[in-house]
């Protein structure tokens, strides 16, 4: 009872957040993709990945590494294998049928009509092949014909099937109330099954119906009899009314019957359960399995000083942090997600000792702080002055022996540095950068840096300096 | 019954005398307690001072600015052209800020040239200071050179 209280004391506004948006987005995702093959596939993939996770926690290597595998190029196979169906979403659909819509249950498709010319053609004995596509984009699986875009009428089909027709050997394509294309060419089956009476326009319809979920009307030229191929299956269809109610369904229009918007609002309500739980499960799995500690090493941020300040030392520069949280989250930590800042706004002049409190601490989502080490940081200031210092060469090499390094003079002989007052107290002489002296000969003169510690010091003015030089030749001695 | 004592007239006149003076004689001094007084120059005057490789007959050899650890010992040379009394100098010999030797020398009047040196190692390459001070710290002088292979 404690942890449970604990645990809703420790959900966030956040959580809620993040929980209510993915639940949407696979809700969406359902409404989008129902009744195609993306989903079912979504859904084993899914298996396999609880299975992974499964596997993992009874400690079965080979099971969990092949599950692996598969979750992992999943992506991939999704992509790849349902493009079409993906296109045809997207392509359908505009932001507002993809973000929020629900799918009206109606179409435009005059089903009537349809029905009553696939009868008449099927009374005169007119071969017809007649494509209602569903949800899945045919632009890969059908070959295209002629474009014709005529508005649906029993005359229009009748003449585009008359045997006299060029174009009458081809299935004809029906989006909306247009008959889009004819004379297209429908992928045949290869089923063996298949019974001897059906003929090529069959296989074709048959061909269609089991690589995408187009529904095709077939009527035969020989028997006259009328057949309809969906979800590889082909069904011969005695009249118009049953055929209706194939297309109807196909179209999604339901029958308006009380009982069928029942189901639908259980279908809906279910997918919203089940979004949610999904949800739920994979938030639990990321974010509350407390069961890992790590430590991880973080820079102090010493932030907010008076400007007339200088830090002058720090008793840690780093503090070690002691997270909790699931493993993958403290996996998936990237070092710049962790900060210490430390204000030193109220910091007086000399010595200041600041606990390390959880404010100070940036934290990604879901992990949880354990521990601080060290948990106080002493920090000392000092106040910011100015002194001008000599600036000294600082020769290195050597020169042949018969020469000396007669006289130097640096321009300019001294440089005016800021600093901490108490760091500047101790320095006498700024140095320069090493200067050679193998190859000085005579006189000249070198410009060479200046050698500061600027994480102490700063220059007033630039940090060149010319040294002139002169080399002379030993005078001998006595 | 008794009398005022007459005061002498010279006493009367002495003690006007410091009265008058006594302010202008403390006026340099400070004035708070916790303040240290500043140190006094012992009044020595540095004449040449250079830093070479041999002082010969208290003469400066081989003046320069560079000299290599091979020569083992460095020498710096003072002359102080003014002496009051006999009194004390320091050479104070730093590597970069770090005091390696502090040289106390006797200065005598009214003039006097003096020396010192220090033991080169190969670990004392790098830039030197000399400073040259009074007895009360006072630097009169610094010179700089380098320590070379």
């Amino acid at each position: 009872m404690t942890s449970l209280t604990h645990f809703f004391a420790n959900i966030r506004w956040q959580d809620v957040l993040d929980i209510v948006l993915n639940s949407y987005v696979f809700f969406r995702f359902y409404i989008l993709f129902r009744g195609t093959n993306v989903l079912r596939v979504l859904f084993g993939l899914a298996c396999i990945w609880f299975a992974q996770r499964l596997a993992v926690s009874l400690g079965l290597i080979v099971s969990s590494w092949i599950s692996q595998e598969i979750t992992a190029a999943a992506a991939l196979i999704v992509v790849v294998i349902f493009r079409n169906e993906i296109r045809g979403v997207l392509q359908t659909k505009n932001i507002r049928g993809i973000l929020w819509e629900l799918p009206k249950r109606s179409t435009t498709t005059p089903i009537e009509v349809i029905a009553e010319s696939a009868f008449k053609l099927a009374r005169k004995h007119i071969g017809a092949l007649i494509v209602v596509p569903g949800r899945e984009d045919l632009e890969e699986i059908v070959q295209h014909g002629l474009k014709w875009q005529g508005t649906v009428s029993s005359e229009m089909i009748v003449s585009i099937f008359w045997p006299d027709n060029p174009v009458h050997d081809g299935a004809a394509v029906v989006r909306g109330d247009r008959i889009w294309e004819v004379g297209c060419i429908l992928p045949l089956s290869v089923r063996k099954d298949i019974p001897s009476n059906y003929g090529t326009r069959h296989r074709a319809a048959l061909g269609l119906a089991e690589t995408s979920d187009a529904l095709v009307i077939v009527v035969s030229e020989e028997s006259g009899a009328v057949a309809l191929a969906k979800d590889s299956r082909i069904t011969r269809i005695q009249d118009p009314e049953t055929l209706e109610k194939h297309l109807k369904e196909h179209a999604g229009q339901r029958l308006g019957s009380r009982s069928d918007l029942m189901n639908e609002k259980i279908e809906l309500g279910l997918a919203i359960f089940l979004s949610a739980a999904f949800t739920l499960g994979i938030w639990f799995s990321i974010t509350r399995g407390f069961d890992t500690l790590a430590s991880f090493e973080v820079p102090v941020e010493y932030r907010n000083r008076d400007p007339a300040q200088q830090i002058v030392n720090t008793s840690a520069n780093t503090v070690k942090l002691q997270l909790s949280g699931s493993r993958s989250l403290l996996d998936a930590i990237n070092p710049n997600q962790l900060r210490v800042r430390v204000d030193l706004g109220k910091a007086a002049t000399g010595s200041n000792s600041y606990t390390i409190t959880r404010e100070d601490i940036t934290l990604p989502p879901g992990v949880i702080l354990k521990d601080v080490q060290p948990p106080m940081v002493d920090v000392d200031l000092d106040i910011t002055a100015q002194k001008e210092l000599p600036i000294q060469a600082d020769f290195v090499g050597k020169l042949p022996d018969d020469r000396i390094l007669a006289q130097v003079r640096l321009e300019p002989s001294t440089v005016t540095v800021i600093g901490a007052s108490g760091f500047l107290d101790k320095l006498s002489t700024i140095y320069t950068e090493k200067i050679p002296v193998a190859g000085l000969e005579g006189s000249g003169t070198i410009e060479v840096g200046l050698v500061i510690n600027p994480a102490k010091l700063n220059l007033a003015a630039g940090n060149r300096v010319t040294v002139y030089y002169t080399v002379l030749k030993k005078t001998s001695q006595k | 019954m008794v009398t005022p004592m007459k005061t002498p007239v010279f006493l009367r006149n002495a003690a006007l005398l410091i009265a008058f003076l006594l302010p202008a004689m403390t006026a340099g001094q400070p004035s708070g307690s916790g303040q240290l007084a500043a140190p006094q120059s012992t009044g020595l005057v540095l004449g040449e001072s250079t830093v070479c490789e041999e002082v010969r007959n208290g003469i400066p050899e081989q003046a320069a600015v560079a000299f290599s650890v091979d020569l083992k010992r460095v020498y710096c040379y003072t002359d102080f052209k003014k002496v009051p009394e006999k009194s004390f100098a320091y050479h104070n010999w730093y590597l970069r800020d770090n005091l390696k030797a502090s040289i106390k020398l006797t200065v005598r009047p009214p003039r006097w040239s003096t020396y010192s040196s220090i033991q080169l190692r190969d670990s004392d390459k790098g830039p030197w200071r000399v400073e040259i001070t009074d007895e009360e710290g006072i630097i009169l002088k610094t010179l700089r050179f380098s320590v070379i292979d």
